[in-house]
């Protein structure tokens, strides 16, 4: 991914520390709405079809607490990243059977090739795979918090 | 928007999914990273059963433009094509087809207006 820095992707207001939802759908409603209020997409509907039509794929819960769904759509316009974080978990079907409490949201828009977001799911699953981040990761709350583990060294 | 204009769009959607799906170099990079993928079979009787709610004449236009398209149907943004570039005519923006699906003349595009 060029030399942008992963944390780049990342903005605050698209940050969720504290998903109320405890059920699948709900957390995906949750996330897609924080980016319809904030003015990213030009419409939730699109956006939420998607996102399920890709679950049914198989789930985007790879296990170790993270989930990343992704895709793309006309009802985005660039590359962009929501992250939520639920304290208690979620059962997302993820595929260690384990409750997820990590979600990196991806979307692309759809004139794009799938690389844009290929590219960035790459990163970030080498990211949750250092331990010492997920753990972090696990417990962030807040963006500047969220910054220093994606772009920290360690 | 229209209704048959969003699911218009919907399908747009979902045939880049299945597209992408189809695709060996995406697939095998999602598959490295640890996403299963096995619902194809599911997504294409979505696609049929969202395919059968659209109007046929404008579903088969939107067949051919997809043909040659990686998008074929598109909202106007400014006063332009997003397809192509092309600078639209202003008699698009009138009222009267503001809520009409328009053709840009350039490239045969299907636009609405958001
Ligand atoms: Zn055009």
């Amino acid at each position: 991914m060029e030399s942008r820095k992963l944390a780049s992707f990342f903005e605050e207001d698209l940050c969720i520390f504290s998903l109320r939802s405890r059920k699948k759908s709900s957390v995906l409603q949750e996330m897609v709405r924080r980016l319809a209020t904030a003015g990213r997409i030009s419409d939730e509907h699109f956006i939420m079809e998607m996102l399920k039509n890709r679950e049914s794929l198989g789930s985007t819960g790879l296990g170790m607490s993270v989930a990343f769904p992704h895709g793309r759509s006309l009802a985005i316009k660039k590359l962009t990243v929501l992250f939520a974080r639920s304290a208690g978990g979620v059962d997302f079907e993820a595929q260690d059977g384990e409750n997820t409490k990590i979600f990196f949201l991806i979307l692309a828009p759809s004139d794009k090739g799938a690389e844009i977001y290929l590219a960035l799911l790459s990163e970030l699953i080498g990211i949750i795979q250092k331990p010492q981040k997920l753990e972090k990761l696990l417990t962030v709350k807040d963006y500047a918090s969220l910054v220093a583990v994606l772009d920290g060294d360690e | 928007m229209r209704e048959e204009f969003r699911l218009l769009v919907g399908l747009q959607d979902l045939d880049i999914m299945i597209k992408d799906m189809k695709d060996k170099v995406t697939t095998d990079e999602l598959k490295n990273m640890g996403f299963k993928l096995e619902g194809l079979e599911e997504l294409l009787t979505a696609r049929t059963k969202l395919a059968s709610k659209i109007p046929t004449a404008l579903l088969n236009r939107y067949e051919k433009l997809a043909g040659h398209y990686k998008v074929a149907i598109l909202p106007v943004s400014g006063n332009q094509c997003l397809g192509c570039f092309v600078k639209l005519p202003t008699s698009f923006f009138s009222s009267a087809y503001s809520h009409e699906l328009l053709t840009c003349e350039n490239c045969g595009r299907m636009l609405y207006i958001p």
